[in-house]
């Protein structure tokens, strides 16, 4: 009897640069991530953190290295391929500015799975299903603007699991929020993951937030280092 | 005081020290307000070029004498040149001078020599082209000189003087003894006037709604501003005022580029040129008192707008709260203008003035003002009352309807100037094609049958061959007219009271008298008598006739006594020839041809509608060959000069202010493409695809355009019924114009939305979540 091969990670990041103009942004990160896993992706502000994120998310394309999803190369990918992959395999939460401020909670839940092409009965069957889950059920008639900063991330986090992702992506998902609701959103964002075994990159600054996760890597200067986190 | 001055002074401040992107929006409204104030000068110039223009023509016309001039030092025998080229008329004069005194046209240096020419610079350009190798031929004379401006009524005429030789032996030369002929120009009908009045309203309205929408350039930034200012403690009255600075740094800065703009760009304009309708840069002169009114009205608008803006938003230390978000727009004091215009105009409506009578203009102008002011006033509530009624549809569309019914107001706003221009036009058009049609002389000329005519005396035998011959010409049918007299008539006459009595003889072959009378059969040798023509002097068979007035070039014929009578039937150019007609052969057996030789030769051209110069080489064929020979292109109407004019100035201001409105559309889309750049890039990175955001564009645009298109159309509409049954005529609704100004929308919707395509793209990107 062999022992088995150890797993393929699910996505996997080698080498990767990227520059804004004259300004470096990342230096040769490197970064894996298992189906199921939960990694932090720490450091300071203008580390190169939130660029590494979009990179291995295929938001935008590196300048050199590899980013392999699933035995494909994102960086060989043309725009429409990156585009369908983040529809229909990723999801996203962000900071601000990520609910349609002219939709209602429950059309924001649905937008992702109707961008796919699903009907509108059932996209807001799920969504609603969706914001239960999350605890928002209350808000689903209500515009972003009217519901409480919590609330709001909540309703993000329904919108970036509705349509069942592998990855999840989180770039300071409770950056806007006080510690009882940053607390909240994250224990219900990582149960939820872990529930669907759902890998999650999340990009933070604080330990707090980090120690939801399996692993943390952090950013200085545009390269990547690892850390086991103790259980 | 003090403190009012020195919140306004913040404000300017403010609006001026915003970084880049507060540059940005400051020098976004500068450039519409600038736009829109350019416009206004040219507005207020209107009435000094058209005056110019009016004092040139009338200049260039020849000097009118109480008696006719002597030949002396100072007179200047005139031959009026005129032709036709590709739809331009050519025209001018062949001077020839009767002492070294003799004046000289405005314009010109001297006066052309035999063989030489001065042209306009426009005729010069056309000249030169390879377009002008066509008209050259007619034109064989060295070009010595350029007409300037002061000989000019507009920098695209194309008039001539040509230095001329042997006038005083020709029929239709005149002598004159100066240039210049005050107060030819005749007035202007009602019908007319009323067409120029609201041509004003409906052109100038939209440009002070483009600028009414300019100053409310990036409005969110700014309540967001004034929010942060309350913060620091500034009460509602100082927030007022601080906002009354930022806009008048902005309607400052336009007002300034409007007037370099203007006043720095005329110098470098030679003309300004648009359908026809044209000026010199020079005649462009904006009445002082006009100008000093815009230099206040502009400013003082664009405050009271932003004030009344702000009446609407609480600006709250923490925040902004649009209180109109929450309250739907009332219905009410929208319709006050509408009301107050119909009040104006429908009483008038009632009483046709006719084309001639009187119409009160300055009510009409108001009325019509009032009812495209509602226009403006209406458009918010309709868009809003309909958007709150849109339902689901696919991503596109309900992002779209979303966003509108978030705030509807800045789409509705953009798209009132549209709105105006479009129901004025209709209004206009519908008034024009009525005045066209009253205005319109219909020549009775057949184009089915001759698509023109050269006519003159003295035609050479070989004329006719020559001209069937061109290039383009399909058929000629030529006849010869001449005049006969019972014999034994004196050659003048009788005397008063025995008026003379001439019968009308024509003579061509059987194929060219079949245009003049229904023959069922002919050959050469046979004499018809036509019947049936009003007022037909027909001699009876067997009338002796006089041809000629000399006595010893008479010729006698008797009329056979058993030529047939025939139906007169009117010829191509819509009259009847009665009297006799012969043949050649029946002529030539009469002894005619030398009597003929002189008379007039009428020759019908059917043209090749495949060569669409054939006109041009028959003018060219006739100039050469029939020096008295005129070539006349047949019509079935004849539209004045005038309402062309008017027309093409109509085509000219639309297409001006519809340009004007999808700048606005364009910035205004950008501005909050721009706002949103965030969402845009969060949107690109979960995977939505472009075309989703681009038909969201799309429908945000449409949805409020064509609402203003329905709403301009009924206006439109109504407001032409009025104006119609005001100056009496027919109400007809004019569907081209309608489907025309439709289409112009729908153009500019899509136009709109292709603008703001590259910049969609560019926020699409995810660098936009750099920000992040």
């Amino acid at each position: 009897m062999s022992a088995a091969a150890p797993a393929e990670p699910l996505l996997v990041a080698t080498g990767v640069h990227k520059s804004f103009g004259p300004t470096p942004a990342l230096r040769g990160a490197s970064l894996a991530v298992d189906a199921g896993e939960v990694v932090a992706v720490m450091g300071p502000s203008g580390s190169g953190k939130s660029t590494l994120l979009h990179c291995v998310a295929g938001v935008i394309r590196p300048d050199d290295g590899v980013v392999g999803y699933r035995g494909r190369d994102l960086v060989l990918m043309s725009d429409r391929e990156r585009s369908a992959l983040r529809r229909g395999e990723f999801g996203f939460v962000f900071q601000f500015g990520q609910l349609v401020p002219e939709l209602t909670c429950l059309e924001n839940v649905a937008l992702p799975l109707r961008l796919n092409g699903m009907r509108w009965a059932e996209a807001g069957r799920r969504a609603a299903d969706w914001l239960a889950r999350l605890e928002v059920a209350d808000v689903a008639g209500q515009r972003p603007g009217e519901v409480s900063g919590g609330q709001g991330q909540r309703v993000a986090v329904a919108r970036a699991l509705v349509t069942e992702p592998r990855v999840l992506f989180a770039d300071e998902p409770t950056g806007a929020l006080d510690s009882l609701n940053g607390e909240r959103v994250m224990r219900l964002l990582i149960g939820m993951a872990r529930d669907r075994g759902v890998a999650v990159v999340l990009v933070t600054h604080e330990p707090r937030v980090a120690a939801y996760a399996d692993r943390e890597v952090v950013v200085r200067d545009g390269r990547t280092r690892d850390l086991a986190v103790a259980a | 005081m003090t403190r009012f001055w020195r919140d306004l002074a913040l404000g300017v401040r403010l609006a001026t020290s915003g970084g880049r992107e507060g540059r940005l929006r400051l020098l976004l409204t500068a450039v519409g307000v600038g736009l829109g104030v350019v416009l206004l000068i040219a507005a207020t110039a209107m009435p000094a070029a058209v005056d110019s223009r009016r004092l040139r023509m009338e200049a260039a016309e020849l000097g009118q004498s109480a008696e006719p001039p002597a030949r002396s030092a100072h007179t200047l025998l005139v031959q009026r040149w005129q032709t036709e080229f590709r739809e331009r008329s050519v025209f001018g004069l062949v001077v020839e001078p009767e002492g070294p005194a003799a004046p000289v046209p405005p314009g010109l240096t001297a006066l052309p020599r035999p063989g030489e020419m001065f042209v306009s610079p426009a005729l010069r350009r056309l000249l030169d082209s390879p377009e002008g190798a066509l008209l050259r031929p007619r034109l064989p004379y060295q070009v010595v000189g350029v007409i300037g401006e002061d000989g000019l009524s507009g920098p695209s005429e194309h008039r001539l003087y040509i230095g001329g030789s042997g006038l005083a032996a020709a029929d239709d030369a005149e002598r004159i003894t100066h240039f210049g002929n005050p107060g030819h120009e005749p007035p202007f009908r009602p019908i007319q006037l009323l067409l120029i009045l609201i041509i004003f309203v409906v052109l100038l309205l939209p440009i002070a709604v483009f600028i009414v929408a300019a100053v409310r350039f990036g409005g969110e930034q700014r309540d967001r501003r004034l929010a942060a200012l309350r913060l620091a403690g500034a009460d509602a009255r100082m927030t007022q005022r601080i906002a009354a600075g930022e806009v008048l740094a902005a309607t400052g800065l336009g007002l300034l580029l409007g007037l370099l703009l203007f006043f720095g760009a005329r110098p470098w304009i030679d003309h300004v040129s648009a359908y026809g309708f044209d000026a010199f840069g020079s005649d462009l002169r904006p009445s002082p008192l006009l100008l000093a009114a815009l230099l206040v009205a502009v400013p003082a608008t664009a405050v009271g707008v932003a004030l009344l803006a702000m009446r609407r938003v609480v600006v709250e230390p923490l925040g902004v709260v649009r209180r109109a978000a929450a309250r739907r727009r009332r219905l009410w004091w929208r319709l006050v203008a509408p009301a107050a215009g119909l009040a104006l105009v429908y009483p008038l409506a009632g009483q046709a003035a006719g084309a001639t009578g009187e119409i009160d203009e300055l009510r009409v102008a108001a009325g019509a003002a009032a009812l495209l002011i509602g226009v403006t006033a209406l458009l918010p509530w309709l868009v809003e009352a309909v958007v709150r009624r849109l339902g689901r549809g696919p991503v596109a569309w309900q992002l779209a309807v979303r966003r509108l019914q978030a705030d509807s107001g800045t789409s509705a706003r953009v798209v009132n100037g549209m709105a105006v221009a479009v129901a004025g036009a209709i209004a206009l058009q519908m008034l024009y094609s009525a005045a066209q049609v009253q205005d319109a002389v219909r020549t009775g000329q057949d184009p089915r049958r001759a698509q023109a005519l050269v006519s003159g005396f003295a035609a050479t035998p070989e004329v006719v061959p020559s001209l069937a011959v061109v290039r383009g010409v399909r058929a000629a049918a030529a006849v010869t007219t001449t005049m006969a007299r019972p014999a034994g008539e004196p050659a003048t006459g009788g005397g008063p009271d025995q008026p003379m009595v001439v019968y009308q003889v024509g003579v061509g072959d059987c194929a060219s008298l079949a245009e003049l009378a229904e023959l069922d059969r002919c050959a050469d040798g046979d004499v018809f008598r036509t019947t049936g023509a009003p007022d037909a002097a027909v001699p009876p068979p067997g009338t002796r006739l006089a041809f000629g007035i000399q006595p010893e070039e008479t010729v006698h014929w008797t009329v056979p006594a058993d030529a047939p009578e025939v139906p007169a039937r009117i010829d191509p150019t819509g009259n009847h020839t009665r009297g006799v007609l012969l043949t050649p052969a029946a002529a030539a057996a009469a002894g005619l041809p030398p009597v003929l030789r002189y008379d007039m030769t009428t020759v019908y051209l059917q043209l090749d509608p495949a060569e669409p110069d054939a006109i041009e080489h028959v003018r060219n064929t006739v100039l050469a060959s029939w020096p008295h020979g005129r070539v006349q292109q047949l019509r079935e109407t004849a539209e004045t000069e005038r309402f062309t004019v008017i027309r093409r100035a109509l085509s000219a201001g639309a297409l001006v202010v519809l340009g004007l409105i999808g700048v606005s559309m364009v910035v205004a889309m950008l501005e909050q493409l721009h706002e949103r750049r965030r969402l845009l890039a969060v949107l690109a990175a979960f995977g939505t695809r472009r075309a989703t955001l681009a038909w969201s564009v799309l429908w945000q645009t449409a949805i409020p355009v064509l609402l203003g298109l329905v709403l301009a159309v009924l206006t439109g509409v109504g407001l032409g019924v009025l104006l119609l049954r005001m100056t009496g005529t027919t109400v007809h609704l004019d569907w081209s114009s309608v489907g025309g100004m439709a289409a112009a929308g729908a153009g500019l919707i899509l136009l709109v939305t292709a603008l703001t395509m590259p910049a969609l793209w560019r926020l699409m990107r995810a660098d936009g979540l750099r920000t992040e």
